[in-house]
């Protein structure tokens, strides 16, 4: 219970940052969305923890519905610095091409 | 025929002048490419007479080769030497390397230190990171050569036209090889002589290379 109630907390914590970054136009509409919906989806995973459990270990999962969480969570985060190391391996290449273009016209 | 030798550099100033010399009596032209260099590169390129030009930030060789070779094309070259600027490779070669062309034998000539000619190679890269560069090469590319990474090269024009570089690390020199293979070139191996004064790729600098030709065929 103690530990739902600090993951409450930090979730909260975050969703106001997120309406605040809003109110100052630091991020835009489909930023808010999209931080918006995984955090929701974080609060509702928060709350209904217990629920989860029974789903997961419907699924014949042998873990806990925490444990299944940390390691969609881990996945996802080795998806998004796959994906930002290929954003920025096309700046990289784009960088270049300007580079080269500069390069040739003096 | 137009034979024109493109030099890649970073920070080479102590080396540069006495490479464009030492290569000048075997071409027509020089391109030294400064890939940014912090030192005094560019101004000591420039005062032999060669073609100086600067990329304004550090993009690495491979970048700096796919300049070199397009001003070399644009300046109307027939065949394009890729040479070192580390004082490594030695000019007396460039007779023997592009000789094949000339006599239309090849379409790119790659110089080899794995020949008749002895490099003085360390020990850990001729009998670690070779074999194991050989071994990609033919894992992935299915190409055999004696020399897996070899900076010494000669094209033709029509190759060099047809080679499109788009690694700008070291993985340009494993992206090239199998791009002329990729692109039907009649591609042989000429002994090449290399002292070496430094160490130069590690092991590391492999695993790095490999790396970036998975990273480049994701983007492409």
């Amino acid at each position: 219970m103690f530990q739902q109630i600090l993951a409450l907390i930090v979730v909260a914590f975050f969703l106001l940052r997120l309406f605040g970054q809003k109110n100052k136009k630091q991020i835009n509409g489909n930023e808010f969305l999209l931080w918006l919906i995984f955090w929701l989806l974080a609060l509702g995973a928060v709350i209904f923890i217990k629920q989860i459990d029974k789903l997961v270990a419907w699924l014949g999962f042998s873990g806990t519905a925490i444990n299944i969480l940390v390691y969609l969570t881990v996945l996802a985060l080795i998806y998004q610095v796959f994906r930002m190391r290929l954003t920025i391996a096309k700046m990289e290449k784009n960088i270049s091409t300007l580079n080269q273009a500069l390069t040739l016209k003096k | 025929m137009k034979i024109t030798c493109v030099i890649p550099a970073y920070n080479e100033e102590k080396n540069i002048v006495k490479v464009i010399n030492n290569v000048r009596p075997f071409v027509n032209e020089i391109i030294v490419i400064d890939d940014g260099s912090k030192d005094n590169t560019f101004e000591a390129a420039r005062s032999t007479g060669a073609i100086a030009v600067r990329h304004i930030i550090n993009r690495d060789q491979g970048a700096a080769l796919r300049t070199g070779t397009q001003l070399a094309l644009d300046r109307d070259a027939d065949i394009i030497i890729h040479f070192d600027a580390d004082d490594q490779f030695q000019a007396t070669d460039i007779p023997e390397m592009i000789k094949p062309l000339l006599e239309n034998k090849a379409d790119a000539v790659l110089g080899s230190r794995f020949l008749t000619k002895k490099s003085n190679l360390p020990k850990v890269k001729e009998y670690v990171i070779m074999p194991l560069a050989r071994f990609i090469n033919l894992l992935f590319f299915n190409i055999r050569l004696s020399d897996p990474q070899s900076g010494f090269r000669a094209l033709s024009r029509q190759s060099a036209l047809d080679l499109k570089i788009e690694n700008d690390g070291k993985a340009h020199c494993s992206e090239i090889i199998y791009k002329l293979f990729k692109n039907k070139n009649r591609v042989i191996e000429v002994p090449i002589t290399v002292i070496y004064h430094h160490y130069g790729q590690k092991l590391s600098g492999g695993f790095q290379i490999i790396k970036d030709i998975i990273i480049q065929k994701l983007i492409n």
